[in-house]
């Protein structure tokens, strides 16, 4: 199916059933009271969460908090057990991540994001291949996606890499977050989101990986950024919402707090 | 890394094949030296024959196990279809409704495969061991042991197994076609890319929106399918399948596989390669044969050069590719 009538199948499912709430007209994201349970595990609990346009939103929480179940909820890679996913004012009722990519949401999972053992021109084009018509058949252009590659990797500032062919399994941390951005630059996204980016990278790397989610929000973008670091988004982020097992806990505007405050509502203390 | 390897050399380590590439050379210059029949354009021509059968069953069995399972049930299939297709084809219907049936009746057992793996997520060496022994019961109790034949005249049946230019029979140029078709789809199109993603890591296979259970099921069917059209030359080749035809080639064909540099755990590996695997496991037992030694050493040296080519292929995986 073209990206086209999938993104109209999905729009057409979602006739506007009953009213939209404001949060979602006014968000380029909107997940409204959202249940996620795992069998018996709920990992979800009526949650709601926005992303504006053009805000980079910190998404903090202790561990098993929920902030990746929740942004897989939002991406389609799982379908909440209840609950309502908006995205541009509209319901979307996202089957897969496919169809969230196509709707202009990119992901850089925490544990998913690459396969190792593939190069970098076909992590950056997985799922998206170009292709070229030999008669009858369709073919990868590797040439063409060898060359967009490499170009968005050295707009990112990924210096070290010898030869597009090579497998991501010898990158850095902060070279496969690199991959993800790059990727989301290229396809166009409106969100992105970066699933604890920093979580194993060195202190220059983290520095590299914030710098970029600066400038995807001066290119127009919106941020997700998931960490359980305070300080680390504290400058680049517009609003911190936290987690906390499963629950709504906190939403503060960069304005109303300080990185202190929220090391002590991350732990609970506050 | 890749670093410690010499410039020039890098591309040619990065070969997937390199490992059964230089086996096959290393085995090859060895019998030759040993028996002067060895490297004749008949004897290469028999083993490249027994080669064929082996290796269509291989490819699949590469392509599948490259997206991430086995198919230890191909060995029966080997058997049941053509079984299946002779006993039609005895009866009066056309050859080639017999071919028709014996292919459906693969995908169905590949479907099966894969709908029981997929939906249990009990791991594929065991549903299709059991498999294995399920079809192999089937074919034992339905034919009596007795072999089906097909001994009329027919040139469909030539086509399949009989000979053609230079001694070389059918078998090896669809062998030959089968090698080429699958490399070209798994290393130059968007569904091989899907494959090794889904057997890489099918986590991310999923997160990008590959439908990851359609593809495990494209290529079980595939993988069944092939070893049933390996079954029918060999129907083709003898003009009789015998129930027990196929017994341990399950296993033949994975040792292919990994000698041509596949990885068990998926992801990664080359059809090209299994080719290599398949043939060099031909030389070996021509060679065998031919140097002298009792022909019972076959199983010993395969068995040496499986492990010896895996420890190389590790090795060499892990500088180019890492993991
Ligand atoms: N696929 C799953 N199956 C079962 N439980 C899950 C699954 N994914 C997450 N969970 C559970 O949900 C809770 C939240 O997990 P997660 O969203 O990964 O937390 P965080 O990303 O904040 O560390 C945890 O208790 C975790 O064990
Ligand atoms: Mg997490």
């Amino acid at each position: 199916m073209s990206t086209e009538t999938r993104q109209n199948e999905i729009v057409r499912q979602q006739e506007p059933r009953g009213n939209i709430p404001r949060e979602a007209r006014e968000s380029l994201a909107f997940v409204d009271n959202v249940t996620m349970k795992f069998n018996k595990v709920v990992a979800l609990r009526n949650v709601s969460f926005k992303v504006g346009y053009n805000e980079v939103v910190g998404l903090l929480g202790d561990n098993g908090a929920g902030k990746s179940t929740l942004i897989k909820v939002l991406n389609g890679f799982h379908q909440p057990t209840a609950g309502q996913i908006y995205l541009d004012g509209r319901p979307v009722n996202f089957k897969s991540p496919r169809d969230s990519r196509d709707a202009g949401i990119e992901t850089a999972y925490q544990d998913l994001a690459l396969v190792d053992l593939m190069t970098i021109t076909r992590n950056f084009f997985l799922g998206r291949e170009l292709q070229r018509r030999v008669g009858p058949f369709k073919f990868l252009d590797m040439p063409r996606m060898n060359e967009i590659a490499a170009k968005s990797m050295a707009e990112v500032g990924l210096r070290n890499i010898r030869e597009m062919y090579e497998t991501v399994s010898f990158l850095s941390g902060g070279e496969r977050q690199a991959i993800a951005i790059g990727r989301a630059t290229f396809f166009g996204a409106k969100l992105l989101i970066l699933d604890e980016p920093t979580a194993a990278i060195s202190v220059a790397e983290t520095e590299w990986v914030l710098r970029l989610v600066a400038e995807a929000k001066q290119n127009g973008l919106s941020v997700i950024m998931i960490t359980h670091n305070a300080y680390e988004v504290f400058d680049v982020a517009d609003r911190f919402v936290v987690l906390q097992q499963g629950e709504n806990y906190a939403d503060l505007k960069r304005e109303e707090t300080n990185a202190k405050e929220l090391i002590e509502i991350i732990a609970g203390r506050k | 890394m890749i670093g410690q390897i010499p410039k020039p050399l890098q591309g040619v380590a990065r070969m997937k094949e390199i490992g059964a590439l230089a086996g096959v050379l290393i085995v090859m210059a060895a019998f030759t030296i040993m028996s002067d029949r060895f490297l004749t354009p008949g004897n290469m021509v028999s083993v490249f024959t027994v080669t064929s059968e082996l290796g269509i069953i291989a490819v699949g069995v590469c392509f599948l196990m490259i997206s991430g399972e086995f198919d230890l049930s191909v060995g029966s299939v080997f058997a049941i279809s053509p079984m299946l297709g002779a006993t039609i084809a005895a009866a009066g219907a056309p050859l080639w409704v017999g071919l028709l049936a014996g292919l459906a009746v693969a995908a169905a057992i590949g479907f099966v495969n894969g709908q029981l793996v997929l939906r249990t997520g009990v791991p594929s060496f065991i549903i299709t061991l059991g498999g294995m022994m399920f079809y192999r019961g089937v074919i034992l109790a339905v034919s009596g042991g007795f072999p089906v034949s097909y001994l009329q005249p027919s040139e469909f049946m030539h086509y399949l197994g009989g000979r053609t230019a230079m001694g070389l029979r059918w078998s090896g140029i669809w062998f030959i076609v089968l090698v080429i078709v699958f490399q070209i789809i798994l290393a130059r199109t968007r569904y091989g890319n899907h494959v090794s993603a889904v057997g890489g890591n099918a986590g991310t296979a999923k997160a990008v929106g590959i439908d990851v259970a359609r593809v495990k099921m494209t290529n079980f069917m595939l993988c069944s399918m092939t070893a049933a059209l390996a079954g029918f030359m060999r129907f083709g080749r003898f003009r009789s399948v015998d129930p027990t035809a196929g017994r341990l080639m399950e296993l033949e064909a994975i040792a292919a596989c990994v000698i041509g540099g596949a990885l068990l755990t998926g992801g990664y590996g080359s059809i090209v390669g299994a080719f290599l695997g398949a043939f060099l496991m031909g030389v070996m037992r021509s060679g065998l044969i031919l140097a002298g030694p009792p022909p019972y050493w076959y199983q010993g040296f395969i068995g040496l050069v499986l492990v010896i080519s895996v420890i190389l292929n590790t090795r060499i995986r892990k500088a180019v590719a890492g993991s």
